[in-house]
């Protein structure tokens, strides 16, 4: 870069061409022709410069360099001449020239040669070039531990016009590659002095990684300078050099970065790497050069206390490094600064956001007061807690106004908060110290106690707690005057006598800032007064009337004002005043025998003090006939009672109670009531629920006390405890009769309200009686709501029928338990007799009716049931008349027509009930042990009946008529029926008479020894006889499972039958009628109706 | 002497837990790193032979504890640099301490008693002050780690 002079043409003769070129261009040509011959000419008389170079470093002066022309040696010059310039030519004998520097313009220079030659040129500034000296930095600097390279050089501003702006450029190259790692620029003024400048340069590899050399330039830039400016060179490169450590690696060490920030280690090592890690976390590594390698961490997180462990793990050893990532310190916030004792000023502040700092990077807090340049520091390894962080600040005397600044610092930067303050506006005293209270009197007392610190200039404002035992707080207020280490003195009044109080004690100043924490409480015990008034008093006459028992409360301790020791109780009637002994204390109730006259009692409580004003009370009580008790029932623990105002009633009411299960004098408790009121609640913790108590209102009068009102309540009524003791007094066949007792007070334990009793049929044991079931049916319910009803009488009952009875009583409270009974009502006897009779009557109409249609029809039937017989001897047949036979030839003989005989076969009977096998009967001659000898071996007799046959010749038609009609055969006759025994005329007969007719007799049940009696009565059976008793027949009708199991055709049947139907003649029983099973039928059950009957 | 045997089964009996709380204390990778971080590789350590003579081994145990004692020293001043809030450590570490001026006494009484010997040369570690925070580190957990190995030694040989 260079600005070279030339030669420089006349313009007027550039313009004069210009002219002649437009309009003449041949001309021109020739022209152009001569004038170059011309120029070619004139050259070579003065001479041609080339190369012509100006330069300036300062703008001051000027160096111009040319080269000569062709064929002139530069030795040859002999002097250079400039126009318009005092001393204007300068001997020379080279061709470089250094003039001061010229005016902006052109400049007409002539170079003379020895041989006589001449160059002339014009020079303007425009054609000079500012080129600055090459600036040569003073050192090169390196902060190993911020990897931070400083530059410092100086400007040499004294040498350049100024103002001037210089531009710098310096350049930062890595070796041993020697890449440019850096490369800025930046602008500075000259003013007129030499300047030295500085540029840091914070390199992110740790600088004990590589080495490093830098390099600067610049160039001026002057306003007024119209040339070329130009970049100087570039200085020599520094090198920064660094001793290493044989022990450390790993760069770099013990750094403290920002959280969230990035960085980069670099381990230096002879040896190959094998990996890097931050923690735990493995990180690529970064080839640098040689075994030298880097890791690369990106958004570093808070580091713990001991610092974040940076590991590089080589073939033979492990090298490491420690870096500290956090936080600058926040800005401290909650700055507040007082004073408790104005000697010093105490400041607390929240140091905000956690730093992640600790040891030697914690920050450390620096106090300081602008007004009186003092500060204090605040500077702790651990780290704390908020309301750790305070600074004590030492007050100078008489120093109100402060203005803190609070200034935190790590090694990431600071922060700062401010605070203007009124330190007396800033008071919080310390706790007071060494209170003490003293009696004044028993209501008031003194309380002193010490304020360390120097409160002179203000005013005190303290609170004073006063408790009482009873846990009651009041707080008063004092203000006192300050002092300097001082103690404080109030006095405390309005105080209860004899009272136990703790007191305590803070303050603070008028101009409240805040309290000091309370002082350690005082116990103290104010002293005893007299009693405040005189005990509440009662009395009651004793069951026999003879003495008079005076209750008192004790006084409550507000009144008592003291510890009262004893009572003075004294009577006055009309003619004297009686004193009795003193009671002590614990005995609140005294008998004194007193007649039954008008007393006064008084009573006095002392204790030390003094004795309390009497507390007085009439003996005598007004009668009142017209007492009504009434009931009243409390709620929760407490009874409300009211009455009518009475005027008469001038002191007051007075409401007595006890327990009504007490015997006389009954007294628990009693209140008094104002005369003005009609209404109280009473309250104690004595009442019970379920519990009866009796209350009397008494009122007060000039004369004495009158029962106005007797009242018997509950607080709380209560289900019974106990059932109703009850009987059964009455039991007929459809009612019971109940009759139950009163429940006792104690185990009623509420008002009776009424009875329930409940009864239903059941029997003792069975499930469906023991209880009763809710909404049975079955259960009949009985309320009795009159209290006074004590039977009750269950009609429209069933007789003989066990009932299940239960009776309950209740109160407002609940239903009391049950009692149970079993009851059986007793048996009907109208419905037994009229069940008796009513049978007896039907069997006997129905008797009657037979008998008289028997009576009517008395023919028909023997015709029916009993034909005459007729006689054998009577039969004609076998008549021998011997007249004839004697007499007459023509008599014939009795022709034995062939008969064809009817076998009826008789079965033996072998068991009582019969078993019919065969149609066979057993003849009862048979069974006869002498007669059977000619029978047949198997018993069987086969009766050969032969009805008479009577040809053409009948004696007697209709009994023919009535012998034809009367074919009666036995069949299937049961064995059972044994025949009777023969009679005796019968016994002579043939048996083969006997075989040809065998009439109908009564058959005997199969008793040898009925035979004798059979015997007896043969006689009377010898004719025709009905058959056998009807009460050996057997009961089983036609369907029965026994006749359906034998042969339909050799079925028995208990009755006869005639020839033309097998249906009995009698008919059988109905077989509906129940059997007579004795199983528990009665004829009470043939009157009941219902099922479960 | 039962003093001495006592006191070194108190120190072998803690060794492992100050060893571990150290190394917890230091941060990773020294938990997972124990045995190239904390290998007992020290050169400079007081050599101790079981199998001396009884005088010969208190000698030893003078120089080993001594050294311990000092190192010890350091490392708790570095600790309370570096992790001020290692509370436990601190504890275990002053414990530690305390125990060990109690042994150095009563084996030096002990050798004058009754091997007359007044004084023993000793050897300390050197100052571990002015070392960067992880050599702080590594070298309070090389000496650990060999003082728990060399302690439980130094107890069986008593």
């Amino acid at each position: 870069m260079g600005v070279y002079l030339r030669w420089k043409q006349p313009s007027w003769m550039v313009d004069s061409i210009r002219m002649r070129m437009t309009s003449h261009l041949p001309w021109l040509l020739s022209a152009l022709t001569l004038l170059h011959l011309t120029v070619q000419a004139h050259s070579l008389k003065r001479g041609t410069i080339q190369d012509l170079k100006c330069t300036t470093k300062n703008m001051l002066v000027w160096d111009c360099t040319w080269t000569p022309p062709v064929g002139v040696s530069p030795a040859t010059v002999k002097e250079v001449c400039i126009k318009d310039r005092l001393h204007s030519c300068h001997r020379l004998e080279s061709t470089n020239i250094k003039i001061a520097a010229l005016s902006p313009g052109d400049h007409e220079v002539t170079i003379n040669y020895l041989n006589g030659f001449q160059s002339k040129f014009t020079l303007n500034e425009k054609d000079v070039s500012l080129i600055p000296d090459t600036p040569a930095s003073l050192s090169l600097s390196a902060d190993l531990s911020s990897s931070t390279l400083h530059l410092r050089w100086n400007d040499k501003g004294s040498a350049f016009p100024y103002p001037s702006n210089a531009t710098w450029e310096i350049k930062v190259l890595q070796n041993p590659s020697m890449e440019p790692v850096k490369l800025v620029s930046f602008n500075t003024t000259l003013n007129g002095q030499d300047t030295v400048h500085h540029w840091d340069w914070a390199s992110e590899l740790p600088l004990q990684c590589a080495t490093y050399s830098v390099g600067i330039r610049w160039y001026i830039d002057y306003h007024r300078f119209s040339g070329y400016k130009v970049w100087s060179d570039w200085s020599l490169l520094k090198n920064i050099s660094w001793t290493p450590n044989s022990e450390t690696n790993v760069f770099p060490q013990d750094k403290v970065i920002l959280a969230g920030s990035d960085i980069t280690f670099c381990c230096i090592s002879q040896t190959k790497v094998l990996s890097g890690q931050i923690g735990k976390t493995f990180c690529p590594l970064i080839h640098l050069y040689g075994e030298n390698v880097a890791i690369r961490i990106q958004n570093i997180s808070v580091s713990e206390n001991s610092g974040t462990n940076v590991v590089f793990t080589t073939e033979d050893n492990v090298y490491g490094t420690v870096v500290f990532a956090g936080y600058p310190p926040d800005v401290p916030q909650k700055l507040n600064c007082e004073t408790h004792d104005f000697k010093e000023v105490i400041c607390s502040w929240n140091p905000g956001r956690p730093t992640g700092l600790v040891g030697p990077r914690n920050t450390d807090y620096t106090l300081s007061e602008s007004i009186s340049g003092k500060s204090v520091t605040f500077k702790r390894f651990e780290t704390l807690t908020n309301e750790s962080y305070r600074l004590a600040f030492q007050m100078l005397p008489g120093q109100e106004i402060h203005n803190f600044t609070l200034t935190g610092r790590n090694p990431l930067g600071h922060a700062e908060s401010a605070v203007f303050i009124n330190i007396t506006e800033r008071v919080a005293p310390h706790v007071p110290v060494s209170l003490r209270v003293k009696d004044i009197n028993s209501t008031v007392v003194s309380l002193a106690w010490h304020l360390p610190g120097n409160f002179a200039k203000i005013n005190l404002l303290c609170e004073i707690e006063i408790c009482k035992a009873s846990s009651e707080q009041e707080v008063r207020n004092a203000t006192v005057k300050g002092a300097q280490e001082s103690s404080y003195l109030v006095a405390v009044d309005k105080l209860t006598p004899y009272t136990l109080y703790t007191f305590r004690v803070r303050c603070s100043t008028e101009t409240f800032w805040k309290w000091s924490k309370w002082s350690n409480e005082k116990r103290h015990l104010t002293t005893e007064a007299i009693p405040s008034r005189g005990p509440d008093t009662w009395r009651e006459w004793s069951s026999d009337g003879k003495n008079l028992i005076i209750y008192w409360k004790p006084l409550p301790i507000n009144e008592a004002n003291g510890k009262i020791l004893s009572y003075n109780i004294s009577c006055t009637s009309n003619e004297e005043t009686q004193s009795l002994s003193e009671i002590l204390d614990p005995q609140h109730k005294a008998e004194i025998q007193l007649e039954r006259n008008d007393y006064i009692i008084s009573v006095v409580a002392k204790n030390s003090a003094g004795s309390s004003p009497p507390s007085k009370i009439a003996s005598t009580e007004i009668p009142n006939d017209d007492i009504i008790v009434e009931q009243a029932v409390g709620m929760g623990k407490s009874i409300f009672l009211s009455w009518h105002a009475d005027p008469n009633m001038t002191c007051d009411y007075v409401i007595k109670w006890c327990n009504s299960s007490h015997s006389e004098p009954c007294l628990m408790d009693w209140i008094k009531v104002p005369s003005n009121s009609t209404e109280t609640i009473i309250e104690s913790d004595q009442f019970q629920p379920g519990v009866r108590y009796n209350f009397y209102l008494y009122g007060c009068t000039n004369q004495g006390y009158q029962l106005l009102r007797s009242i018997i309540g509950y607080i709380e009524e209560l289900a019974p405890i106990v059932a109703p003791n009850f009987t059964v007094e009455d039991t007929s066949a459809d009612s019971i009769l109940v009759k139950w007792e009163d429940i006792p007070v104690e185990e009623l334990r509420g008002f009776l309200r009424g009875y329930l009793f409940y009864f239903q049929k059941g029997e003792r044991d069975t499930p469906k009686t023991r209880t009763f079931e809710t909404g049975h049916s079955d259960i009949k319910l009985k309320n009795i709501t009159d209290i006074s009803q004590k039977t009750l009488r269950i009609a429209d009952l069933q007789g003989k029928t066990s009932y299940h009875l239960v009776l309950r009583a209740y109160t407002h409270g609940g239903l009391g338990p049950e009692k149970s009974m079993f009851v059986v009502t007793k048996e009907n006897s109208v419905g037994l007799i009229i069940a008796i009779l009513i049978p007896v009557a039907v069997a006997v109409v129905v008797g009657v009716v037979t008998s008289i249609l028997c009576y009517r029809k008395r023919e028909w039937i023997k015709e029916t049931f009993y034909p005459d017989i007729p006689n054998p001897e009577n039969c004609k047949a076998l008549q021998f008349q011997k007249s004839i036979c004697e007499g007459s030839s023509a008599l014939k003989t009795l022709e034995m027509n062939p008969c064809t005989p009817n076998n009826v076969e008789v079965l033996e009977s072998r068991s009582i009930v019969p078993k019919i096998e065969d149609t066979e009967i057993i003849s009862p001659v048979a069974e006869r042990p002498g007669e059977s000898s000619e029978a047949d071996p198997e018993n069987h007799v086969v009766v050969s009946y032969c009805p008479p046959i009577i040809e053409e010749e009948i004696a007697n038609p209709s009994a023919d008529e009535a012998g034809g009609n009367s074919q009666v055969v036995y069949i299937d006759v049961q064995s059972m029926y044994q025949p009777q025994a023969k009679p005796e005329e019968e016994q002579g007969i043939d048996p083969g008479v006997v075989a040809g007719y065998k009439p109908q007799m009564r058959l005997p049940i199969n008793s040898a020894a009925e035979d004798t009696a059979a015997e007896d009565e043969a006689d009377k059976t010898a004719g025709y006889r009905p058959q056998a008793n009807v009460n050996t027949w057997n009961l089983v009708s036609p369907d029965s499972p026994r006749s359906t199991d034998s042969n339909s055709e050799i079925v028995s049947f208990g009755s006869p039958c005639s020839i033309n139907s097998r249906q009995f003649l009698i008919p059988p029983k109905d077989e509906d009628f129940p059997k007579s099973n004795g199983g528990g039928w009665s004829f009470t059950n043939f009157f009941q109706n219902k099922p479960n009957d | 002497m039962s003093q001495i045997k006592n006191q070194l089964a108190q120190l072998n009996g803690s060794a492992n837990a100050l060893f571990i709380s150290y190394y917890t204390a230091q941060g990773e990778p020294f938990p997972n790193n124990v045995d190239k971080l904390c290998g007992p590789n020290m050169t400079d350590f007081p050599p101790f032979h079981a199998n001396g003579t009884e005088k010969t081994k208190l000698v030893e145990l003078y120089r080993m504890v001594a050294y311990l004692s000092a190192s010890l020293g350091n490392v708790t001043r570095d600790q309370r640099v570096l992790n001020p809030n290692a509370l436990s450590l601190h504890s275990k570490l002053n414990a530690t301490m305390d125990i060990m001026r109690g042994l150095l006494s009563n084996v030096l009484c002990r050798l004058c008693n009754k091997y007359h010997v007044g004084h023993v040369d000793v050897t300390y570690a050197p100052d571990t002050s002015s070392k960067d925070v992880f050599q702080k580190k590594k070298l309070g957990c090389q000496l650990l780690g060999t003082y728990k190995q060399v302690i439980s030694v130094v107890a069986q040989a008593f």
